[in-house]
């Protein structure tokens, strides 16, 4: 292989994840300008993007969307913040205590593998019946998948950690609290890593399947709501906008992790 | 002047005191198949500022001798006593160097050598010094903000004396510490730790199975035979230091031990 030199290393870093999405809008393109698809089936890119347009920056009252995005997107933000918190502040301490006490860990292990099971789609009517349309239900949902995927990996992560390294802080005279901080989190740091963001990744899915029954706002509700007065064109600028807030809020939780922790900095 | 760094005339056996009695200590592993005996009623006592190798073949119970003493492992019977109080669970009094590199891979070196003192009320300037002082002594200074990943075996051995020295273990207990590392830098670590043992002359306990790396360092070497483990017999080596490993005085005691270690 010849070296390549730092810089063109560096472009490429840069355009090739850009790369996939770049021919997929030519693909869009060419299908909706030759007329392959019909617009009542797939929008030109032109006409979503002006729908897309009209929906961030438009007035309210100029059309049935214009200007509805930020109402939307703040619902749907508080939304998954709330569901994802709560799996957090569940998942985490629970899944590390599990991980290094083998009692809490099979006390868990039939109810936690037995639910993870159960697709969170399953327990839609249930939660309908219990919290009603809106809030409670969608937070329940994500909260409720976001939990196995933060559980599991912090159960691994802390379970791997090299016992030598406890060890090695037990003879430096670190007790157990300063050790669970400044060993035992920090050992299990890639693990938790990933838990955290699989877990903020499926909580995006779950909340458009929360709201999806019928909410007045958040962007599931948009989605929904197009389809019902016939506006594709909405549909692909809620699906796109998901997609990027999803890929921001990513790279906001690990650029923040990696802000925080040192651990996160140096062995992520 | 700290307490530990003290010059002790180290051929004074009279005036320093006995700091650490092993009594009668054994130990039994229940596995599936039954019990194994590991060890049997080994005792031993070291001065302050004694260097004592504990040599014996793999399998003979040298690594489980010294993870009791360190209060890794309890014992079955007997016990070990540290300046009259019984050891019990790990603590900083007694530290380990392990053989494989046990450093905090999230941590520099810097911060690895100052973790110890992290629990510790100390003034961040005098911390910080400590840190320098003990970074300079192992000659890392220079490679103070590099992760462990990125320093040689040899290296991340450095950091694992330092970042116990700093802590002033009366105790150092020392695992084949140097068993990994290739010839050059393993006789460089030899040196390096005699010389840091005259500076500040702790009480060192050092397993190994290499007869030569015994010799090189030991004022005592304990013999320990297998099956069950205990100790077969003290050799005193008197051999001036700096010692010349390659003189005739040096080799025959090598030649005696291996030896012995043969039967």
């Amino acid at each position: 292989m010849v070296p390549a030199d730092k810089k063109t290393v560096n472009t490429a870093k840069w355009f090739l994840p850009w790369v996939i999405p770049f021919l997929l809008f030519c693909l869009w393109w060419t299908v909706s300008a030759t007329g392959l698809m019909p617009a009542y089936l797939l929008p030109s890119p032109l006409s979503t993007i002006r729908a897309g347009y009209a929906y961030i920056f438009g007035q309210p009252g100029e059309g049935p969307y214009a200007g509805r995005f930020l109402t939307d997107a703040g619902a749907s933000l508080l939304r998954v913040g709330c569901g994802f918190a709560l799996a957090v502040a569940v998942g985490l301490p629970l899944g590390i205590l599990s991980g290094r006490l083998w009692i809490l860990r099979k006390l868990m292990s039939t109810s936690v593998n037995a639910l993870r099971a159960v697709p969170g789609i399953t327990w839609l009517p249930l939660a309908l019946v219990w919290f009603g349309i809106g809030m409670k239900t969608t937070i329940f949902l994500v909260a409720l998948a976001a939990f196995f995927p933060v559980y599991l990996n912090a159960a691994a992560g802390a379970g791997q950690v090299n016992p030598l390294l406890l060890q090695a802080g037990a003879m430096m005279g670190v007790r157990r609290l300063r050790g669970t901080f400044a060993i035992l989190l920090p050992g299990a740091m890639s693990h938790l890593m990933t838990g955290l963001r699989l877990g903020l990744g499926i909580s995006w899915a779950y909340l458009v399947l929360g709201e999806l029954t019928g909410v007045p706002n958040g962007l599931g509700a948009v989605i929904m709501d197009a389809r019902m007065l016939g506006r594709i064109d909405m549909i692909v600028v809620g699906i796109i906008i998901i997609a990027a807030i999803g890929r921001v809020s990513d790279q906001l939780l690990q650029g923040g992790m990696r802000f925080c922790f040192k651990s996160a900095r140096r062995m992520g | 002047m700290r307490p530990h760094l003290r010059a002790v005339p180290l051929t004074d056996h009279k005036q320093r005191e006995t700091i650490l009695h092993i009594d009668r200590l054994s130990k039994v592993f229940h596995l599936n198949s039954g019990y194994l005996p590991v060890l049997d009623k080994i005792s031993f006592e070291a001065k302050s500022g004694d260097l004592i190798c504990i040599l014996g073949k793999s399998g003979c119970g040298k690594s489980t001798l010294l993870k009791i003493i360190a209060g890794f492992l309890s014992p079955t019977s007997g016990k070990v006593v540290l300046n009259e109080k019984p050891v019990i669970t790990p603590g900083p009094d007694r530290c380990v160097i392990f053989q494989e590199d046990v450093l905090f891979p999230w941590l520099t070196v810097q911060e690895n050598i100052a973790f110890g003192l992290k629990g510790k009320k100390q003034d961040k300037n005098v911390r910080a010094e400590e840190v320098a002082r003990f970074l300079a002594l192992v000659g890392l200074s220079e490679f103070k903000d590099y992760l462990p990943r990125e320093l040689s075996g040899g290296m991340k051995q450095r950091v694992a004396l330092a970042r116990v020295l700093i802590l002033q273990p009366q105790v150092l207990l020392m695992d084949e510490p140097f068993a990994s590392l290739d010839a050059q830098s393993r006789e460089e670590m030899q040196n390096l730790l005699l010389s840091l043992w005259k500076k500040l002359s702790h009480t060192i306990l050092f397993v190994t199975h290499d007869v030569n790396e015994a010799v090189v360092l030991a004022d005592r070497i304990l013999l320990m035979d297998k099956n069950p483990g205990r100790i077969r017999e003290e050799v005193r080596v008197d051999l001036p230091r700096p010692r010349d490993r390659e003189g005739s005085a040096f080799l025959n005691v090598c030649k005696r031990l291996n030896r012995a270690l043969r039967d």
